[in-house]
C-alpha cells in the first residue's frame, strides 16, 4: 500500500520561557516538543495518534499543516518531499492536507456565514473555477451531514456539533490528499461526539480518505484508526496496527495508558495513577517512573522493531525482532 | 407535599421542582416536577446532554439562581431538614461555602486572574473562618493550604502556592477551583462537569481524588457531567435528565449494567466500543430539543426508537421498575 504521509525523524523545538533570545538558537532552554518521530499514513488508511495533554501531538498535526516548521527531519507527501524553508512547498502542503481543530467556536469567523467560510477555502485553494463553487459547496454540505439550509446560517446559530461538521466542510470543499484531525471531537456531548465519528467514518469510506486522527481518548482512536502511534513527551514510544497496541500494548507506559482506559465501571479509590513527573531528562523518557527500569534505561532507547509492523521504544525488547506477536 | 420527617431523613431531599426562567421571548421552563433524595455520604451523578438542565438544577440548589429571571413555580429544597426556598439572601449567604460547595466547569474563568493560588485560598478560608468563629494564626492558615493541595496530589505545594492561575495547567487550575471548594469543609459538594475539558488521565486523576475524599471525609458530592463514563466511575447513584426532567434514576451499577430508559440506552450506545471494523454507533439521532419549543408527551419520543402513539400525547410520571428504580417510560408500564 502506497503512504500519503512519510514523516521520517521530525524533531520540533520550542523555546522555554526565559531561555535564549532566538527561537531556534541551541541551548537548553529549548524544549523538544516533538523529538525524533517517525511516522508513515497509508493510502486510505487512518493513522491515531494519542497521547497525553503536551504529549506533542497537536504539533505534529501543526507540523503536517504547514504551520511548525520542523527543526529537523523530513516530511513527504505523496512521495514529495516538503522543503519548509520554501514557499511553493508549504503552500503545497497546505493545499493538499486539510485540518480540523478542537475548538469549533474559535476556528470559525463569527461573521462569515457557512456559505462564506467555504467560499474562502475555495477561493484560496484555487483548485475550481467560480462557476464551480456553488455545486462544489452544496455537495461537501451534504457530505458532512449538514442541512441544506446551514449554509446560510452564522456559526452562532449553529450548534457545537454542526460546528464542527462546518470546519469538517471546510477542510474538504477542496479535496484533499490528507485530512488531520486534532481532537475533533473533544469539546462535544458524548451523544453528539458519536454521530460525528459515524460521519468520519462514512467520509472516510465515500471519499477513501486517509487520515491522521489525534486525541487522548482510547476509547475513540480505537473506533477510528487502522493504526495507532503513543506518544509521551514527545516521543514516540510505540507504534503498530491498532488492535494490537490496544489489547497487547508493549511498552510499560503503553501498558499503564490502556490500564487507565475510563470504562463504564467504578474505579476503586486507591487505584494507581497515571503519574504526572514529567519526564526523565536523560535516558529513556519514562525511565523516572517506569516500573520496569534497569540499567540499560540511563540510554535513550531507539524504536525496536517487534515484528509485524509493530515497534517500541523500549530496552526491553531489544534483540527481541522475531519475537512472535500475538 | 412531603412529611416533613421523610424529608428529614436525607441529607437533600428535592421534591417536585419546577422551575420557570423568564425571557425576552417570554416563559420557559427548565426544570418540570424534579424529585431526587441525596443520603449523607453517598456520591450522585445527575448525567444528560448539553441543555438538559443538569447545570439549573444544582444552580438551584446552591441557592445561586437569580429571582427575576428564575422563578421557582412549586417544589422544595431540602436540607438538612430546613426549606432551602424560605431561607432569605443573608441566611443563604451561610449556607454557601462552608455549607454546600460549588465547583464550576471552567476553572480559568472561576479563578482570579491576578489572584495568586494562595490569595484564592485564603479567600476561602477566610470564609471558613468566619463561619465558624475560628482563630487561625497565619502558620496555622498556611498549613490548611499546604495540606489541602497535597490532598488533592499536587506536587510541590508551596510552588504551586506562589502561582497564577495562567501558570498551571488546566487539571491543576480545577483542583485549585476543588481545593477553594473543600478547604471551607461543606457538608454537600457540587461539582458541576469538572472533569469536561480534560484529558481522560487527568479526569482519571481528579475522579480518584474525589473519591478518595468522599470515603475520607464523608463529603456528600453531586457530579453532574454529560458524560454516563465519567459519572459510573465513582458514583454510588445516577439521574438521568433530559429536557428538564429525570428520565432515570437508580444505583449505578444497575442502570449502567441494564439501563431502562431508551433515553439512557441511547447515551451509552453513544461511548465508542470496538475497533475500525465496528457498526456505527446506535446514538440518538438529532440533538437535544430546544426548551423553549418541546414535543408534546414524552420530551424523547422524536428521537426514541420504540416510540408508542401514547408516548406522543401523554408524558409519562416517573414510574417505579424495579427495586429504588424509577424511569419515565411508559414502557415500564406495560410490563
Amino acid at each position: 500500500m502506497n503512504n500519503i504521509v512519510e514523516a521520517d525523524n521530525l524533531t520540533v523545538t520550542f523555546r522555554a520561557r526565559g531561555g535564549g533570545s532566538f527561537l531556534f538558537e541551541r541551548g537548553s532552554n529549548m524544549i523538544n516538543a516533538v523529538d525524533d518521530v517517525s511516522l508513515r499514513v497509508r493510502e486510505g488508511e487512518t493513522f491515531g495518534l494519542a497521547g497525553e495533554t503536551g504529549s506533542g501531538k497537536s504539533t505534529i498535526a501543526r507540523v503536517l499543516v504547514g504551520l511548525y516548521r520542523p527543526r529537523s527531519g523530513s516530511v513527504k507527501l505523496q512521495g514529495k518531499e516538503i522543503d519548509f524553508r520554501k514557499k511553493a512547498d508549504v503552500t503545497y502542503l497546505r493545499r493538499n492536507v486539510g485540518i480540523v481543530f478542537q475548538d469549533p467556536v474559535g476556528s470559525l469567523n463569527p461573521r462569515l456565514k457557512v456559505r462564506e467560510i467555504l467560499n474562502e477555502a475555495l477561493v484560496a485553494q484555487k483548485a475550481f473555477g467560480r462557476n464551480e463553487f456553488e455545486n462544489r459547496i452544496e455537495t461537501i454540505i451534504d457530505h458532512v451531514g449538514l442541512r441544506k439550509s446551514s449554509i446560510e446560517a452564522y456559526p452562532r446559530e449553529l450548534s457545537g456539533g454542526e460546528k464542527q461538521r462546518v470546519s469538517l466542510a471546510r477542510a474538504l470543499v477542496v479535496p484533499k490528499k490528507l485530512l488531520v484531525l486534532d481532537e475533533p471531537t473533544s469539546s462535544l456531548d458524548v451523544s453528539i461526539q458519536a454521530q460525528v465519528l459515524n460521519t468520519l467514518r462514512k467520509l472516510k469510506s465515500d471519499l477513501a480518505l486517509s487520515c491522521l486522527f489525534i486525541t487522548h481518548d482510547i476509547n475513540v482512536i480505537k473506533y477510528m484508526s487502522n493504526s495507532l502511534g503513543i506518544l509521551y513527551y514527545g516521543k514516540l514510544v510505540e507504534m503498530g496496527p491498532t488492535f494490537k497496541v490496544v489489547t497487547n500494548p508493549r511498552h510499560p507506559y503503553t501498558m499503564k495508558l490502556m490500564a487507565n482506559v475510563p470504562r463504564l465501571k467504578r474505579v476503586e479509590a486507591q487505584q494507581e495513577l497515571l503519574t504526572e513527573q514529567g519526564p526523565s531528562p536523560t535516558g529513556c523518557i519514562y525511565s523516572k517512573v517506569c516500573p520496569q527500569v534497569f540499567e540499560k534505561c540511563v540510554n535513550a532507547p531507539p524504536l525496536f522493531s517487534l515484528g509485524s509492523d509493530r515497534f517500541a521504544a523500549c530496552y526491553l525488547y531489544e534483540g527481541n525482532a522475531q519475537m512472535s506477536d500475538g | 407535599m412531603q412529611s416533613s420527617e421523610t424529608a428529614n431523613s436525607h441529607l437533600l431531599a428535592v421534591e417536585g421542582l419546577t422551575q420557570d426562567f423568564a425571557t425576552v421571548d417570554g416563559r420557559v421552563r427548565v426544570l418540570e416536577n424534579v424529585s431526587m433524595q441525596i443520603e449523607k455520604g453517598e456520591i450522585v451523578g445527575i448525567v444528560g446532554e448539553s441543555g438538559s438542565g443538569k447545570t439549573t438544577l444544582g444552580l438551584a440548589i446552591i441557592g445561586l439562581l437569580d429571582s427575576p429571571p428564575a422563578d421557582i413555580i412549586s417544589g422544595s429544597i431540602v436540607f438538612e431538614g430546613r426549606d432551602m426556598l424560605m431561607l432569605s439572601a443573608s441566611e443563604l449567604s451561610h449556607f454557601r461555602g462552608p455549607v454546600i460547595g460549588m465547583v464550576f466547569q471552567e476553572s480559568l474563568a472561576a479563578l482570579n486572574p491576578v489572584y495568586r493560588t494562595e490569595a484564592q485560598l485564603r479567600e476561602s478560608i477566610e470564609v471558613l473562618r468566619r463561619a465558624q468563629k475560628l482563630d487561625l494564626t497565619e502558620g496555622a492558615e498556611r498549613k490548611m493550604m499546604v495540606d489541602i493541595l497535597k490532598d488533592l496530589r499536587l506536587d510541590k505545594p508551596e510552588v504551586v502556592l506562589k502561582k497564577y492561575p495562567h501558570e498551571l495547567s488546566g487539571g491543576m487550575r480545577q483542583r485549585i477551583s476543588i481545593a477553594m471548594a473543600i478547604v471551607e469543609k461543606p457538608r454537600l459538594l457540587i461539582l458541576d462537569e469538572v472533569t469536561t475539558g480534560l484529558d481522560v488521565y487527568i479526569q482519571n486523576r481528579i475522579l480518584t481524588i474525589l473519591k478518595d475524599l468522599n470515603q475520607r471525609t464523608g463529603t456528600t458530592m453531586i457530579l453532574i457531567t454529560h458524560d454516563l463514563t465519567v459519572a459510573s466511575q465513582i458514583c454510588d447513584k445516577l439521574f438521568v435528565m433530559y429536557a428538564g426532567r429525570l428520565m432515570e434514576e437508580g444505583k449505578t451499577q444497575e442502570v449502567v449494567n441494564a439501563p431502562i430508559h431508551p433515553y439512557t440506552q441511547k447515551l451509552m450506545a453513544a461511548i465508542p466500543q470496538g475497533f475500525i471494523d465496528a457498526p456505527p454507533l446506535p446514538a440518538p439521532t438529532g440533538e437535544a430539543p430546544d426548551i423553549r419549543s418541546l414535543p408534546t408527551g414524552c420530551k424523547f419520543h422524536p428521537r426514541c426508537p420504540f416510540v408508542m402513539e401514547k408516548c406522543k400525547e401523554n408524558e409519562p410520571p416517573l414510574l417505579e421498575a424495579s427495586d429504588g428504580r424509577h424511569v419515565s417510560c411508559w414502557l415500564v408500564e406495560k410490563k
